[in-house]
């Protein structure tokens, strides 16, 4: 399982939900305010996508709040 | 971990860099869109607080073997270096896009108004179109001509 912590004062959980609706095929995720940040479980995740998915969904969350 | 003093930043094994960016000078508007043209090369976090400073940490995109640290770390400087260009860059937008404002939103305006037919025009131009010298309504004919025109129809029904 991986674990991502965004703070609420740079990302905003309007990104990271439609963040997750673009990758909720290839893992599951859950989401819960936790000590000022977005935090995001990682589990389930798709075998081929393993290595890269947490950092590709961080940056995806990024470039939105661009 | 390798520190650059004139840069502020650190290469932690060649694996990621991190620095610090002053909220003072650059907006977090700025911060973003800079990043945003990194995120096909490195993977960006950001962390800290707004109104005081922004920590970033990138990661390279790609394997991570062990010969290529040494090329990684000569690589993330370099990203380093490109990623305060781009601040300046994105910084420098910011002004002048505030500055122009006002211009921006008066060409816009004057073209859409450009591009909306007006109807006074239309009218106006309808008007000059018709032919002065019709009188369907009879409106240019004086009292006495109709009045004349009149009598003659009384007298010719009285007959």
């Amino acid at each position: 399982m991986e674990v991502i912590q965004f703070n609420k004062k740079i990302y905003n959980l309007e990104a990271v939900k439609k963040a997750i609706g673009e990758f909720k095929n290839l893992a599951n995720f859950t989401v819960k305010d936790f000590n000022g940040n977005i935090e995001v479980k990682i589990d389930k995740i798709d075998q081929d996508f393993k290595d890269v998915l947490k950092d590709e969904f961080s940056n995806y969350v990024l470039g939105l709040m661009s | 971990m390798k520190k650059d003093k004139d840069f502020n930043f650190k290469i932690n094994g060649g694996k990621s860099l991190g620095f610090t960016i002053n909220t003072k000078i650059y907006s977090l508007a700025s911060i973003y869109q800079a990043a945003y043209l990194f995120l096909d090369r490195a993977y960006v976090y950001l962390d800290g607080d707004p109104e005081k400073e922004i920590k970033v940490v990138m990661k390279l995109k790609g394997p991570s073997f062990a010969k290529a640290t040494e090329g990684r770390g000569q690589e993330l400087e370099r990203i380093a270096g490109e990623f305060y260009n781009e601040l300046l860059n994105q910084l420098l937008r910011e002004k002048v896009s505030e500055t122009n404002a006002k211009i921006r939103e008066y060409i816009v305006a004057q073209a859409l108004y450009n591009a909306v037919p007006n109807e006074v025009d239309e009218l106006l131009k309808e008007v000059e179109e018709e032919d002065w010298q019709e009188d369907p309504l009879g409106i240019a004919k004086t009292w006495e001509e109709t009045q004349s025109k009149k009598d003659k129809k009384q007298k010719t029904k009285n007959k």
